[in-house]
């Protein structure tokens, strides 16, 4: 297994583009590298993006944060604009693992690594960011719906690298939220997640909503029901009570060792819910 | 001070200067700077790193095993088959004390022959250059499996045309206790109430997977380093290598954790077998996912309680059946099914009293000796039903536990007369006390305060003939010298023994010298297990250095012109208590004592209290040298809609007889707290048809850093243990009630109970949708 770090993206797309065998990319290593042990992928040649400096920044852009690939979630978590426009992304994003995972781990490692139940990206869907890809053919932006395409699978091309998640601007009286369930405090995958992200109205009346939820289907979903039942009212029991419902409906999870189809789809709606309300309290500042 | 106890072990108030203080323990700063040395650390030179090839069937014939290829890889030095070892292929599995050899029955084979009898059993050994090339040989071995019919429940496996994994019959051990009459008891019960209980399997996680190092030296003799809780095992390596046993030397670094899971033996003889065969170092590391199957987890329970009671509280008969299933070798499973016997009835005085208990053998994971040993899960089981008899009763469930407990002086299930404190009901109070208020219900959050008891015994099973032995020594200089060969697993087990020598000597803890862990250089101490390592090898150091003390007095009186009974030890110094200005330094004196001749040094041996067994009609014996008695309390939150059960606190009130070192009993208390809320809320080995599904740390649950409630540990000291000054065994004592009190907790905040363990979000949100409709249709 070939090794490299390069420092530019050109480079980088150049080693990818052309590399004989299967090549992957590495970030924080902190998926990459569990399944490198295990024996689970076997690359010929492991790039290595952290050593390219554009990646590593996060700018401020149209109102909004352009995040790169190589941003650990700990930078990320203490970057006081990104905290106060997305709040419920960055909580998402320091989720990941523990203080050590921290440290290594990035938003786009987690979301190209392509997990059901990835938490950072019902956060990411929520807010309707943008992945911007780099590849042999250029540069293309896509919503971070799409990069993923089944569990393990994504629409990269060969040679292509996502290098940064774009979170755009947002009215005032806005709020976000994530909240995921496990059995325990951390350090374990998701058995569902669920994001909310809300714009109020003076009157405090919800105006525009995306509700997003994982680990209940193979790919991190977009509950439009959700956000429909929502728009138009105050966040009232019944509109709370219709976003757990249309949460629920939403999913289509598999039995596992870490939860039923019945426990699944019945936390998805409550955890909908409750990110509802805290993206609700939020918004209202 | 706490009160004084009466019971007839207990030992007056004597004025202690170490014991009992709150002191760093002396092992503390090499492991935090990182240099303790543990057993996968040593490197030598020449070393061969080996791996093993586990079975990934529970169930199957091996038509052949193919090494040809593996053993022509360059770089790799021994591959070994059953084919390769001794005829007998089999090791010990037994923990024999003084008695001797251990049972056939508790044989093994070293590695599977014609069969596989489990997930994991060990079919080959391979020793190589490295470890990556090692696992290219373990890939390169063929081995031809025909799977065949298992059975992997402990009830399935009793049925007349079960396939048979162990004996004629799958039965692995029985006992029953009969004991007054329990057809009249329940005929003067007001109220019968029975409840089957069932727990899981759970894995010990030690920090430190196994790991050991084995070399052939230039006395031919066989030596192994290893992480394990028993270096008297080198007995059982020799035996399994036709050796004698004077030719083996099994010693133990400092050991990262072993809750018993090192008890029996893990990975030495195959270290043992590699290093003969190669005549070169062999290094083995278990990874985590193959530490999960290379020792056995904690026995699945199924116990059902029929309890008599009478209106007022008053216990009127129990019959009990208890269940264990022991997958596919006995280990150990016999005596953890005694403990779960006497256990069975907790530290309630029952009459009329009636228990089988069975333990059963499977295809599942061979099941073996953790922290708790059987009592743990007879606690949990039994404090569910006194929570449930209090219920039916309506009365408050301390008060009823008061109305039963069992009493100094009083017989234990199997008419063992109690002589220490039994201070139960002072601990109860105490713990629930400390709970304080019950937070309010809000939303979708409920609480509930849940406590529970137990009587653990500490000391092995007596007619094992338990002994330890102890050296102390003092030096010319005046500094002093322990030799006893106790492992230290961590709980402090090195550390105390200073502690007891330097209070018997006068001298601080932190200057004094212990030699552990090997026992071809130190006295054989005995094993760290079974709640013994304090009480024998401590109780030994103290007789030890008492007749160091009193053969110095004797010197010392002609010089201060005193009796030997006028003179104390304390700050270093030897001094006449009633007039301390007369006194010389512990320096001084050494020298002045090795001038004359004295005696400085002594070996002492400790000898637990012997029995022979128990009547096998009857059940009825004196099984254990003593008990430990206290509780636990704890508050839980419960989440109404996703079921997530939080604990807020959780208290520990224990009589530990004497607290050596207050620090490590508070150490004890509280990684007991996290190890029964993991049992009690997340962990539990998943095993389909035998075949382990969560042997990870990213799959297996057990509670993080995060998941540490607020704990609060309370220390009483009656004085009344056997072991030195009074103390009594607590390193199973302290665990065993911990799940039982959060079960309990989440039944009152729920208002229903779960009767299977682990209480997962899923099990109690469907225990309170349940209720829910219950409630509606009412
Ligand atoms: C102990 C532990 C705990 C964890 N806990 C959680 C958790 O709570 N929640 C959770 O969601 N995850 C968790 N994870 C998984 C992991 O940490 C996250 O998915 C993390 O975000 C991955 O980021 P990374 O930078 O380490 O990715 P890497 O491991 O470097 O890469 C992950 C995958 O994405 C590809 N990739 C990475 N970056 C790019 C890029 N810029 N362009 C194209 N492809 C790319 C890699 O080739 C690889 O296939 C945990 C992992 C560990 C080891």
């Amino acid at each position: 297994m070939q090794y490299e770090a390069p420092q530019t993206l050109d480079a980088a797309v150049a080693l990818l583009a052309d590399a004989r065998g299967a090549a992957r990319v590495l970030a924080g290593g902190t998926d990459l590298l569990v399944q490198l042990r295990s024996g689970a992928i076997e690359p010929d040649l492991v790039v290595d993006i952290k050593r390219i400096d554009e990646l590593k920044k996060i700018t401020a852009e149209d109102g909004g944060y352009r995040i790169g690939a190589a941003v650990s979630g700990a930078e990320l978590g203490e970057h006081e604009g990104v905290r106060a426009l997305w709040p419920g992304v960055v909580e998402a994003t320091e989720l990941i693992g523990s203080t050590q995972v921290q440290g290594r781990a990035t938003m786009a490692g987690n979301l190209c690594n392509a997990s059901p139940a990835a938490d950072s990206v019902p956060a990411m869907v929520a807010a309707d960011a943008t992945a911007r890809i780099v590849g042999p053919d250029g540069v293309r932006d896509t919503s971070v719906r799409d990069v993923a395409t089944g569990p393990g699978q994504t629409s990269l091309g060969r040679g292509e690298i996502v290098v940064s998640i774009f979170l755009p601007a947002r009215p005032a009286r806005s709020g976000d939220a994530y909240l995921r369930f496990i059995p325990r405090t951390e350090m374990d995958i998701a058995v569902v997640g669920a994001a909310v992200s809300v714009s109020l109205d003076d009157e405090g009346t919800c105006v525009a909503a995306r509700v997003s939820l994982g680990a209940v289907a193979a790919r991190v979903l977009l509950v439009d029901e959700g956000a429909r039942v929502l728009i138009g009212t105050k966040l009232d029991d019944d509109a709370l009570q219709a976003l757990a419902a249309a949460a629920s409906a939403a999913c289509s999870p598999i039995n596992d060792k870490r939860g039923t189809i019945e426990f699944r789809t019945d936390v998805a709606g409550v955890l909908a819910r409750r990110a509802a309300q805290t993206a609700f309290e939020r918004a209202k500042g | 001070m706490n009160q004084v106890d009466t019971s007839p072990n207990a030992i007056p108030n004597v004025n202690l200067r170490q014991v009992g203080k709150n002191k760093p323990r002396n092992d503390s700063p090499t492991k935090v700077y990182g240099k303790a040395i543990y057993a996968g650390d040593l490197i030598m030179d020449d070393m061969l790193f080996a791996k093993v090839l586990h079975s990934d069937r529970a169930c199957a014939d091996i038509k052949s095993i193919d090494v040809s290829v593996a053993k022509t890889l360059p770089g790799v030095h021994s591959v070994l088959t059953a084919d390769d070892l001794p005829a007998t292929n089999a090791v010990m599995t037994d923990m024999p004390g003084q008695v001797g050899g251990g049972t056939k029955n508790t044989k093994q084979p070293i590695l599977a022959k014609e069969r596989v009898r489990f997930y994991g059993e060990p079919i080959a050994l391979v020793a190589a250059e490295s470890y990556e090339l090692a696992q290219r040989a373990l890939d390169l071995i063929v081995v031809d499996y025909e799977d065949t019919e298992g059975v992997y429940d402990a009830f399935d496996a009793q049925k007349p045309d079960a396939p048979i994994v162990y004996g004629n019959d799958n039965i692995v051990a029985a006992y029953k206790v009969r004991k007054g009459d329990i057809e009249k008891g329940f005929q003067e019960a007001d109220f019968v109430l029975e409840n089957t209980y069932s727990s899981q399997y759970q894995e010990q996680a030690f920090l430190e997977p196994e790991a050991a190092v084995a070399w052939v030296d230039e006395h031919d003799i066989l030596n192994i380093r290893s992480s394990t809780q028993v270096v008297e095992h080198f007995r059982a390596v020799a035996d399994a290598l036709g050796m004698p046993h004077n030719k083996v030397h099994l010693q133990a670094p400092y050991v990262g954790g072993g809750f018993g899971g090192k008890e029996v033996m893990t990975i030495e003889v195959w270290l043992a077998l590699l290093a003969m065969d190669a005549q070169r170092p062999v290094k083995l590391k278990q990874t985590r996912e193959n530490s999960f199957i290379s020792h056995g987890p904690r026995h699945p329970f199924t116990i059902t309680h029929k309890t008599g009671v009478t209106k007022d509280g008053k216990i009127t008969a129990a019959k009990i059946t208890l269940t264990s299933d022991a997958g596919a070798y006995a280990k150990l499973s016999p005596y953890i099914l005694l403990y779960a016997t006497v256990g069975a009835t907790g530290p309630y005085r029952v009459d009329n009293l009636w228990i089988d208990s069975t333990s059963a053998a499977t295809n599942n994971l061979p099941t073996c000796a953790y922290r708790g040993f059987g009592t743990m899960q007879a606690t949990t089981a039994c404090e569910a039903q006194m929570e449930e008899l209090s219920k039916l009763i309506g009365l408050d469930s301390l008060e009823f536990r008061r109305k039963n407990f069992i009493q100094t002086g009083d017989p234990n299930a199997t008419g063992q007369i109690i002589r220490s404190a039994v201070w139960s009901d002072q601990c109860a109070t105490k713990a629930r006390e400390a709970l304080g208020d019950k937070p309010k219900s809000t939303e979708h959050t409920v609480y509930g305060h849940g406590l529970a008891c137990y009587q653990q015994s500490y000391g092995r099973i007596r007619w094992m003939k338990d002994t330890s032995e102890s050296w102390v020594g003092l030096e010319m200089d005046g500094t002093l010298i322990v030799r006893c060969a106790v492992t230290d697993i961590g709980a402090g087990q090195m550390s105390a023994l200073a502690q007891i020598a330097g209070e018997v000597l006068g001298v601080p803890m932190e200057e004094i010298t212990v030699y552990f862990g090997d026992g071809h250089v130190n006295p054989l101490a005995g094993t760290s297990t079974a709640s013994r390592a304090l009480y024998m090898t401590g109780k030994a150091t103290e007789l030890a250095a008492k007749n160091v003390r009193n053969n110095l007095f004797e010197c010392m009186a002609e010089y201060f012109d005193v009796r030997p009974e006028e003179l104390d030890l304390g700050d270093s110094k030897v001094f006449v208590q009633d007039n301390p200005e007369r006194c010389m330094s512990v320096k001084d004196m050494a020298k002045h004592c090795a001038a004359q001749g004295v005696h400085r040094h002594s070996l002492e041996i400790y000898r637990a209290p012997p029995s022979e067994g128990l009547d096998p009609e009857t059940g009825q014996g004196e099984v254990f040298p003593d008990f430990t008695y206290g509780a636990h309390a704890a508050t839980v939150a419960v989440d109404t809609d996703t079921g997530e059960v939080t604990v807020i606190k959780s208290v520990g009130a224990h009589d530990v007889g004497q607290s050596i070192n207050r620090q490590a009993v508070e150490g004890q208390i509280e990684g007991s707290a996290l190890m029964g809320q993991g049992f009690a809320l997340s962990e539990e080995l998943i095993l389909e048809k035998g075949v382990l599904k969560n042997g990870s740390f990213s799959e297996y649950l057990i509670p993080t850093s995060e998941d540490v409630p607020e704990i609060e540990s309370i220390i009483l000291e009656s004085r009344s243990g056997l072991g030195p000054f009074g103390s009594k065994g607590i390193g199973e004592p302290v665990f065993s009630p911990v799940a039982a009190s959060i079960v309990n907790a989440v039944a009152d905040a729920i208002g229903t109970r779960i009767h299977h363990l682990p209480l997962t979000p899923e099990k109690v949100l469907t225990a309170i949708n349940e209720e829910k409709t219950k409630e509606a249709a009412e």
